[in-house]
């Protein structure tokens, strides 16, 4: 059975469309910007964030946008069919130091407006949520669960996710610079994004692409601190490959996680190396939207999407010096090259990776 | 000196969740981190915490705490100093 | 056929499993970490880093242990065979609310709180205790649902895993509910088919099972 995806959205400081978001990198614009007195000593932190004192911008609003968009790019019944689930990708949701618990009202609220017929599916695995959302929709539907799933994924900037990531003093206190020597850790970000994962083809507006295969794998070594060996970054995306029946060779493009801290950075190219993948091109998007959490593997995915569409890789943003512990392909400036298939990868706490691989279709 | 030593071994046992361990089992000059009490990089930001929590000091580069955190009696060095 | 091989369900209360033994009772009416942790020196396992552990991955930690004592075949996988998949309706709340306490009130934003501020941390606490390197996913459902589960098990039995350790587990102020289960692809005949229906079955079972609180 093939699985198309496609009909990607993307709403970020840097655009409220896939298209608008696309054309904001192919000029490097960056979203990340610095907000006083942010902090929890009240001191300033950089931020890829919306302007601030709108409703626009909300958890919900951001998420009712972002799907309203979506639906407008595939046939009109799809959503409330019987055979369409949604799966919602998030770490914290709506989080406010008063409601801890927001999540439900959010989902049921969406349920309401879309006129879904299945209650959606909140996938929460920390920082691989996004990947691992898009795999659970394509092995459903390969399954026959299901025969299309619409997959989101939004997170906001709050004091609680801010305070915590300042506590564990993984702020960089300037812009992050993913696989940099000189980084110094995250920028935290805000955004939504969504893609169409279906069994058909024609429900599709524009020309999908193929959803080849994905999967996950854990570090089994620390809650919080990446693998050094990038142990389960490397199982995910060796088995990924081995189901999808291609090995590296293929591969034209690895769209990686890169938060740009010390340790993470030099996992991922530990893991790309023992993959043999250290020549092939690769970017982290964080230098343009910051850590976006349960957003990140949807909002990159989705880029990847844009970047096969127009055939074009997009420079990782921060990047000037290497200084990871193994060699690896950063890309250094915006260039074209024939994109037949790309990996995905992403990596969190709780020592979590996912992988997934697209194709022209 | 000792008093706070002793202060020290009690707030590390409540605050990092050391429940097979008493204060006794802790001696001033052995190391905290390494195979000593199982502490993780974790630990040692909850150590950051408890130091500017209880003692009023302040560490602003984690870096620092590798030295500082070393064994009890280098945790109340630093504090009598910094204090001082 | 897939089959759900086995079952404990934990609650504030006591501890069952499948083979109808009450384990643990919780007459003394302790509350919910320290009933655990209680358990926890029962079960005389040596591992410092569950006392670190939040509620929701102690309990987690504990229904694995003892699935684990009553499924001896579970140490024969691969390490990368046994997936895992775990879902509440609440996320980290328990935790959620005392991460805020450490900053709003204490004026000391806890990164050891902060870690378990993700629901699925508790499947990177399995992972490390059992070293499994293979597939996990937490989702957050408005109530419990056994189609979910039937479905996400046998789907991820097809290709990607030989066994699944299930888990819904909520822990809020005032109440405790882990139901953990292991679905596995070569049961033997005796066992219970791994479908909604008898996951639903014995999910009401042992709710209806569980005993007015004595507290």
């Amino acid at each position: 059975m093939n699985i198309y995806i496609g009909a990607e959205n993307i709403i970020s400081p840097l655009g409220s469309t896939a298209e608008e978001n696309f054309g904001a990198l192919s000029k490097n614009s960056s979203g990340i910007k610095k907000t006083e007195a942010a902090g929890f000593d009240k001191k300033s932190i950089f931020f890829s964030r919306f302007a601030e004192n709108t409703n626009d911008f909300s958890f919900d609003a951001l998420l009712k946008n972002c799907l309203k968009n979506v639906r407008s790019k595939i046939s009109p019944d799809i959503f409330s069919s019987e055979k369409t689930l949604l799966i919602l990708s998030t770490t914290k949701g709506d989080i406010k130091s008063e409601n801890v618990n927001p999540i439900g009202k959010s989902v049921s609220e969406l349920q309401n407006s879309f006129e879904l017929k299945h209650a959606p599916i909140v996938v929460s695995n920390a920082c691989a949520s996004g990947v691992i959302a898009i795999n659970t929709a394509a092995n459903f539907i390969r399954a026959g669960v299901y025969e299309t799933i619409i997959v989101a994924g939004c997170d906001v900037i709050s004091d609680f996710v801010t305070y915590g990531f300042e506590c564990l003093f993984a702020i960089s206190d300037k812009p992050c610079a993913p696989f940099d020597k000189n980084r110094t850790g995250i920028t935290l970000g805000e955004g939504c994004a969504a893609v169409v994962l279906s069994s058909h083809k024609t429900i599709f507006n524009v020309e999908p692409m193929r959803f080849i295969e994905g999967t996950s794998g854990n570090d089994a070594n620390h809650i919080s601190g990446p693998s050094r060996t990038g142990e389960g970054l490397y199982r995910t995306v060796k088995k990924t490959l081995e189901l999808a029946g291609i090995t590296e060779k293929d591969i034209d493009f690895i769209s990686a996680h890169g938060t740009a801290t010390v340790f993470n950075d030099d996992m991922e190219s530990v893991a790309f190396d023992r993959l043999n993948m250290q020549h092939i091109p690769l970017n982290s998007l964080k230098g343009y939207y910051g850590h976006t959490l349960g957003a990140a593997g949807i909002i990159e995915t989705a880029i990847c999407l844009q970047s096969m569409r127009n055939n074009t890789l997009i420079k990782s943003m921060g990047f000037e010096e290497e200084g990871t512990v193994k060699k690896i392909n950063i890309i250094s400036e915006n260039k074209k090259l024939s994109l037949e298939t790309v990996l995905k990868t992403s990596s969190g706490f709780g020592g979590v990776n996912a992988s997934l691989l697209l194709k022209k279709s | 000196m000792e008093n706070l030593k002793e202060e020290l071994k009690k707030q590390i046992i409540e605050q990092l969740n050391l429940e097979d361990i008493t204060p006794a089992d802790i001696k001033n000059d052995a190391p905290l981190f390494g195979d000593g009490l199982g502490l993780d990089s974790i630990d040692a930001l909850e150590l950051i915490v408890l130091l500017e929590k209880f003692h009023g000091v302040k560490i602003t580069n984690p870096e620092d705490g590798r030295k500082i955190f070393s064994s009890i009696d280098s945790m109340a060095e630093y504090i009598t100093k910094a204090k001082a | 056929m897939n089959h759900l091989s086995s079952y404990c369900h934990i609650s504030t209360k006591e501890i069952v499993t499948d083979k109808g033994a009450l384990l643990f009772d919780n007459t003394e009416g302790l509350e919910v970490n320290d009933f655990l942790k209680t358990v926890y020196k029962k079960l005389a396992i040596d591992y410092p880093k569950f006392y670190k552990m939040d509620s929701l991955s102690k309990a987690a930690f504990l229904g694995v242990e003892l699935l684990k004592k009553e499924n001896a075949a579970l140490a024969e996988y691969a390490d990368d065979e046994i997936a895992l998949l775990f879902a509440n309706s609440n996320a980290s709340e328990d935790t959620d609310k005392k991460f805020v306490n450490s900053y709003a009130e204490e004026h000391a934003p806890s990164p050891s709180l902060f870690v378990y501020t993700l629901p699925s941390i508790l499947m990177g606490e399995l992972a490390i205790r059992n070293k499994w390197y293979g597939e996990s996913l937490f989702v957050i459902l408005q109530k419990f649902d056994a189609a979910f589960f039937a479905d996400y098990c046998n789907m991820i039995l097809l290709r990607n895993a030989k066994a699944c350790i299930c888990g819904w587990i909520e822990i809020t102020e005032g109440k405790t509910e882990a139901f953990i289960f292991l679905a596995e692809k070569n049961g033997n005949e005796n066992n219970t088919p791994l479908t909604k229906q008898t996951i639903e079955k014995i999910y009401k079972t042992i709710m209806k099972q569980s005993r007015p609180s004595k507290v």
